[in-house]
């Protein structure tokens, strides 16, 4: 659906963009992260037309976005990081003038349509000026939304939100991303958010994409890094360092963080269980994360 | 261009929602009254004075006396009240990033530049028919020449159209409004008094060039009542070029 081919972007001497090629799938919900200045938003602006590659191309749905815009953004919802809205317009305005301006056919339905699903019916007559930073997000999803299209590009949807509206957002983008076989597309630095809702995941780190694939996949190296807390940690790092294809075992009080070339999750239950193992978990997101854009494991 | 009506229906009742285009529009009748009234003071007295010698009462034509002065003196008014309504019609887009709904909506630059431009001249419109009072006004106590009060309307539309282009373009140039409200009033003002700086100047072809851009000098000449195609085109033109030159700037916001 959306198939992006050796896409650079450089703002005269900076270089933003080098060579990125993906691919997302129809009825895929792809995760797309990398750090700030990292070139996400960059990224999904030349997808959704607003801003102009230096070369490469990208396509949605078999068109250009370069040779045939309008037929791109007539199927492709785009909410940047600060939503677009104009501030002096009450919601229900503003949502029905995105409508009109997307070419939707019955204007009034698609508001109204829009408006219900983020949840914003109850505040249509207000002023976006006087709303909450969550409530403005949620008319920018609602402006994304409001032609119905095939395929979402949500630039941080939650950001700045508080962890109750993170989790609304989280829902409803799921919910849109299971209805109608919708393509999704969102960048965020949440990293559970991605866990929950996302099947894959393209990590881009200084203009380039350092990985992407299935989120199972990605955690595949989860045996390689396996962290434990236990109820009685007395004398148990010698134990694990002992642990048969262990590199490297650290601890900091109960917690304790071991390392090793092969997936260690069953020797190291096994090792530590008679010192009261609370909780096992392999390598999370959040580790292949940083160990991909930084080089560092932490 | 269903895009750009869209844009332009926003556009002029985002002006009439806020206090920016109310103020304006009152600065306006206000300042255009009180001329009105002035003229109207000064007709009267010339013509009361005029009963004593019989022949030259018929000379005062109220088009002369006030139709064409109060037209003139409006587009000075306008020149300064249409950059504080243009400056931000672009320029606030980008400040606030709501550009970035119109960029990747499925409209053109040039539908955006074209409703921003006639999201102005809905503005533009309401000026202008705030005047009808002073005109309707004429018809009641004299008899004013209808083909001189038309073409003065068009004259004046037309300049406001230019204003609004060069508002448009100016407010495309920065995210500041200040600044873009410099420009197109400089713009403005250069063009309505262009043919005063060459007086001095000798006859030849760049004489007769900056007089052309002069707008004091076209419009003079339609408010005479003399519809000529060369002034229509350059209103127009001046109009055609401002709109595209916005739209390319449109088009440049997406190589940023």
């Amino acid at each position: 659906m959306i198939e992006v081919q050796g896409l650079t972007k450089s703002y005269g001497d900076t270089l933003a963009l080098s060579d990125v090629s993906f691919t997302v799938r129809q009825g895929e919900v792809v995760g797309f992260l990398g750090q700030n200045g990292a070139g996400k938003s960059t990224t999904m602006r030349i997808i959704a037309g607003s801003l102009g590659a230096s070369s490469g191309t990208a396509r949605v749905g078999g068109f250009d976005v370069a040779e045939e815009p309008r037929k791109v953004q007539a199927m492709l919802g785009y909410a940047p990081e600060t939503p677009p809205v104009y501030t002096n317009m009450t919601v229900g305005d503003y949502v029905r003038f995105a409508a009109q301006l997307k070419g939707v056919s019955d204007v009034d339905g698609a508001t109204k349509k829009a408006l219900g699903r983020v949840g914003l019916d109850a505040v249509s007559h207000r002023i976006i000026d006087n709303l909450s930073k969550g409530y403005r997000q949620r008319v920018g999803l609602a402006q994304a939304l409001v032609h119905d299209p095939r395929v979402l590009v949500l630039d941080e949807p939650t950001s700045g939100l508080d962890p109750a509206q993170r989790i609304e957002i989280k829902n409803l983008i799921h919910d849109l991303s299971l209805a109608d076989d919708r393509t999704v597309m969102l960048s965020t630095h949440v990293l559970t958010e991605i866990e929950a809702i996302c099947s894959r995941v393209i990590i881009i780190h200084r203009g380039k994409i350092v990985a992407q694939s299935d989120l199972a996949t990605l955690a595949g190296g989860a045996g390689k890094l396996v962290r434990i807390e236990v109820a009685r940690p007395d004398g148990l790092l010698d134990v694990l360092r002992k642990v048969q294809g262990v590199k490297t075992a650290e601890q900091d009080g109960a917690r304790f963080m071991v390392t090793g070339e092969s997936d260690l999750r069953e020797a190291v239950a096994s090792a530590s269980v008679s010192y009261g193992l609370i909780s096992l978990q392999g390598e999370r997101l959040e580790d292949t994360y940083i160990r991909l854009t930084t080089g560092v494991t932490v | 261009m269903i895009g750009a009506l869209t844009i332009a229906r926003r556009e002029t009742s985002a002006l009439f929602s806020t206090p920016v285009g109310w103020i304006a529009l009152t600065a306006f009748t206000f300042i255009g009254g009180f001329f009105f009234t002035a003229m109207l003071i000064g007709y009267f007295d010339a013509y009361s004075q005029s009963v004593l010698n019989p022949g030259q009462a018929d000379q005062l034509s109220v088009n002369e006396w006030v139709i064409q002065p109060l037209f003139s003196n409006l587009g000075v008014i306008a020149l300064f009240i249409v950059p504080a309504v243009t400056m931000r019609l672009i320029a606030e887009d980008r400040r606030q990033r709501s550009i970035e709904l119109l960029l990747t909506s499925p409209v053109s630059s040039y539908e955006i530049a074209l409703g921003k431009f006639l999201g102005g001249m809905g503005f533009a419109l309401v000026m202008a028919a705030s005047t009808l009072p002073f005109t309707w006004f004429l018809y009641t106590m004299g008899d004013p020449d209808t083909g001189i009060v038309i073409s003065n309307y068009v004259s004046f539309v037309l300049m406001l159209g230019t204003l609004i282009a060069m508002g448009t373009f100016a407010s495309s140039v920065t995210e500041n409004q200040i600044v873009a409200f410099m420009i197109s009033f400089a713009g403005g003002l250069f063009l309505w008094i262009s043919n005063w700086l060459v007086q001095s100047m000798g006859d030849g072809a760049a004489k007769t060039g900056i007089e052309y851009l002069s707008m004091l000098k076209h419009a003079e000449s339609m408010g005479k009542g003399l519809l000529h195609v060369q002034d229509v085109v350059y209103f127009l033109s001046f109009i055609g070029f401002f709109l595209f030159a916005t739209a390319q700037r449109v088009e440049a916001l997406r190589w940023r």
